[in-house]
């Protein structure tokens, strides 16, 4: 990539937070979002006014379903309940079901990119506990191709990633037990490194092997063939912001441009229905092909390879995602995952390790907020931020994050500057 | 620290049960649940395992009876006793274990407010040393503090091991609090507590209990309101605890810790709040399936439709709340003058100040209090609460400005707040649009 993306900063809020039991609705997640985010990047409500007058500033929203949810839509205009400075700056909503703040944040790369804008704000929110769970499910069901995956069925997503698991143990002639402990193992992990995690949904809960292990019992009931819930990434609120500038906007505004900056990125759309994803993988080694593809994608654009890579977020919102995601990042060859969790190369202290914030499983998904949290976590790792969950080396970083049944695709590569280093 | 072995001693009660739960999941320890037969030590096993949502724990949770001591404790590197809040039969089941302790044994007592030092003279020398308070709240799933209090006998060694442990493995939120009645968290709470009681018999004729809780809801930084939470734990435990601090301690807010004379009368007609059907509320079930809840009416001394209170300065901070105008809602109670508003003010500050007080007092350090309310309590914590209002300089104008006279010339408010920090904890979360 020619020109250089810096990444500011940002913030996410607490996912263990439950906004409907507050009694507060987007609004107020929004403004503590904004709030938080300026304040990290030193920016003020008067300084957009500022640079929206020189047009110079605008805002992308990820966010999947609201209207379902929260019974809204036009959620770029409605930064202007925010706060007025918000008033004329550029603001749309961006939507590729779980993948959407990857699409905002694409959206946000390229305006840069193309000079439009000096400093881009970029905020994926999804309030997702207004409705019961089966209903939750549902919603979630219109990231599929409803009619025939969806409609009329109890939780659709984990019967999709549960086939996913399913396709997997066949087409690499796994041994189910060894698969599904892998499962478990990637499971325990997430919630293990979601405990150093201040934001994280689940730092207060509790799994360990025995547990993820142990599906079908009350406490771990089967959801999705043969996932459990322990496979599954639970229902969140949250929302996270990631604040863009172009090199110009650096200059002029920090004394350093030792900032991450966005090496790579690769998007790729895959069949809509499951189905038609396995039949048209059957002559890959990869179970998820575009998925694969989005990351070599990233690779050749950031002129590096899994090897130039300190660590991963992925989109868990399955342990059989993150299975998958092994060998698509090409920590291992197709088939081969499993030793990369056995040998603890994944782990928090490992050479690859994935999601150190505890990903989708531990640390949350609140669905449009997923890409735009990861990308915050990315930018954390490199810049040193991540406190608690701070790795040893982390100069270059890799996400992926996924939309419906791995159907959207998007990667992205954060890392350091070569002057910073 | 490793803890291979725990025996938790009156395992089928609440705390005990859910305490086993939490040694048994996150300490992976095998857990002796001993109890008063082995059925309700079976029973008490089941709802361990539910209370931290896994049933493969049950494989470490061994029902056990007091016939089992001998091989409990002699097999344990933890003893957690967590039997019924009285001396004396605390003092009699450490008689029956001391002669099994092995010398490394730690025992942990879980209770919520009898002197550390008194209970550790029931031990030997050398058990004494290893002898300290571990007192968690309910439930401890989601509630994580855990006040730590050593005697002055307990080895300071074992001690920041102990402590190394509940905070690591157990992932506690560990606070060190000294050896005083109703140690930190339930001091600061019911203080705030028992005065809204009192309240409550002074307001009688505003409405008194329901009355109370609207002025101190949800949206003043707490899930539950004071009087509904004095049910939900027990007008009896309630009497324990401000009993006990108000015969041992004598602090500004001493005559606070007073029940009034209503919640006695209750006592001793047995109804005790939520557990026993009735207390300061009453939840009636109708023919039609639907819950209506009640209140008792100090005046009337009968239960009575709880009352939906609208008042507008808290009608107000909720619709600010609910679009996250924090600024606009704390000014609004600042600048409201009506008496439900100047009661509610002066609740919150006189929380602060107590909570400030007491961290100084009995504390680890000024943050204590903050982390006593918040992972005890789920209140806003004291500091956070001055964060809320814009700072300690605006602040100490607030305490000055809405404090009657009689309050502060019992203080010295700058004395108080000199030098204090902002909150580790974000308030935001803690102030409901309810």
């Amino acid at each position: 990539m020619n020109m250089k993306i810096y990444v500011l900063g940002g913030a996410q809020t607490d996912f263990e937070r439950n906004w409907s039991k507050e009694g507060k609705g987007v609004i107020a997640l929004l403004k503590e979002v904004i709030d938080d985010g300026l304040r990290n990047i030193g920016i003020t409500y008067d300084d957009i006014i500022e640079l929206n007058k020189q047009g110079k500033v605008a805002c992308f929203i990820g966010n999947f379903i609201a209207e379902y949810y929260v019974n809204q839509g036009h959620l770029g205009a409605l930064l202007t309940e925010v706060n007025p400075a918000f008033y004329g700056v550029p603001s749309a909503r961006y939507e590729a079901a779980c993948a959407s703040g990857s699409v905002a944040l694409d959206a946000a790369i390229t305006k840069i990119r193309a000079d439009d804008y000096e400093l881009v704000l970029v905020i994926g929110w999804e309030l997702m506990k207004t409705v019961d769970s089966k209903s939750c499910g549902d919603f979630l069901g219109r990231a599929a191709y409803y009619e025939d995956e969806a409609a009329g069925i109890d939780f659709p997503f984990p019967k999709l990633f549960g086939k996913l698991a399913d396709e997997t143990i066949k087409k690499y002639h796994l041994d189910e037990k060894r698969y599904l402990d892998n499962l478990a193992k990637i499971s325990v992990a997430n919630y293990a490194n979601g405990k150093r995690n201040p934001n994280a949904q689940t730092k207060k809960w509790f799994m360990n092997e025995a547990q993820a292990t142990t599906r079908g019992t009350a406490t771990n009931s089967l959801i999705g063939g043969k996932l459990g819930i322990s496979d599954c990434s639970q229902v969140t609120d949250g929302a996270a912001f990631v604040a863009l500038a172009s090199e110009k906007f650096v200059r002029e505004h920090f004394a350093s441009s030792n900032f991450p900056i966005v090496k790579g990125w690769g998007h790729r759309v895959a069949p809509m229905k499951f189905d038609k994803k396995i039949e048209e993988s059957a002559g890959s080694e990869y179970i998820l092909p575009w998925t694969r593809q989005t990351v070599l994608d990233a690779y050749k654009r950031a002129e590096m390879t899994v090897d130039d890579i300190d660590f991963f977020e992925t989109h868990d919102c399955f342990t059989s995602s993150e299975y998958a995601a092994i060998s698509a990042f090409g920590i291992t060859e197709p088939g081969h995952e499993g030793e990369a969790i056995d040998s603890g190369r994944i782990a928090f202290s490992g050479d690859k390790p994935i999601n150190p914030s505890g990903g989708l499983i531990g640390c949350g998904h609140p669905v449009g907020a997923s890409g735009v949290r990861m990308f915050l976590d990315l930018y954390k790792q490199v810049s040193g931020n991540a406190a608690g969950y701070q790795l040893k080396k982390a100069d270059n970083g890799m996400m992926l994050n996924i939309g419906g049944s791995a159907t959207t695709n998007y990667v992205f590569i954060v890392g350091k500057n070569e002057e910073w280093k | 620290m490793e803890m291979k072995t725990v025996t938790v001693i009156g395992a089928n009660g609440t705390m005990g049960c859910n305490v086993a739960g939490i040694f048994a999941s996150f300490g992976d320890a095998k857990v002796y649940m001993v109890c008063r037969d082995l059925e309700a030590a079976r029973k008490a096993q089941i709802r361990a395992t539910m209370s931290v949502k896994a049933e493969s724990i049950a494989k470490n949770l061994i029902p056990m009876t007091y016939d089992d001591l001998e091989l409990c404790i002699s097999s344990s590197d933890l003893i957690f006793e967590s039997v019924f809040e009285d001396i004396n039969i605390k003092m009699g089941i450490y008689a029956k274990i001391e002669k099994y302790l092995q010398p490394h044994t730690i025992i942990g007592t879980g209770t919520s407010g009898i002197s550390i030092n008194q209970l550790s003279t029931c031990f030997c020398e050398k058990a004494r040393q290893n002898f300290m308070g571990i007192h968690m709240y309910n439930p401890p799933y989601s509630m994580t503090l855990c006040e730590v209090t050593p005697s002055q006998y307990t080895d300071s060694v074992l001690l920041s091991e102990v402590k190394s442990y509940l905070r690591d493995v157990l992932h506690r939120n560990v606070v060190e609090v000294k050896d005083a009645p109703a140690f930190m968290g339930n001091r600061i709470g019911f203080q705030f507590i028992n005065e809204a009681m009192q309240y409550a018999e002074r307001y009688i004729d505003n409405g008194g209990i329901d009355y109370i809780d609207a002025i101190l809801g949800s949206f003043t930084g707490r899930s539950m309101a004071p009087l509904a939470t004095s049910d939900f734990v027990g007008l009896d435990i309630h009497k324990a605890i401000v009993d006990n601090v108000y015969e041992n301690t004598k602090d500004y807010a001493h005559e606070t810790f007073v029940m009034p004379e209503f919640a006695l009368k209750l006592i001793s007609e047995n109804k005790l709040g939520r557990k026993s059907g009735c207390g300061l509320y009453q939840a009636v079930l109708h023919s039609d399936g639907t819950k209506t809840i009640n209140v008792y009416d100090i005046a009337s001394e009968k239960y009575r439709p709880k009352e939906k209170y609208v008042f507008p300065f808290a009608k107000h901070i909720i619709k600010e709340l609910k679009v996250g105008n924090y600024v606009n809602a704390f000014e609004s109670l600042v600048n409201s003058h009506s008496l439900e508003a100047i009661i509610c003010i002066q609740f919150l500050i006189k929380y602060v100040l107590y909570g400030i007080v007491t961290t100084k007092s009995i504390g680890e350090n000024i943050h204590s209090a903050d982390d006593v309310m918040a992972t005890g309590f789920n209140w806003v914590p004291p500091l956070a609460v001055i964060d809320a209002f814009g700072g300690v300089d605006i602040f100490k104008k607030i305490v000055i400005e809405k404090m009657p006279e009689d309050f502060l010339s019992k203080i010295d408010v700058d004395e108080i707040l000199r030098d204090v920090p902002k909150s580790k904890y974000d308030f935001r979360p803690f102030f409901k649009a309810k």
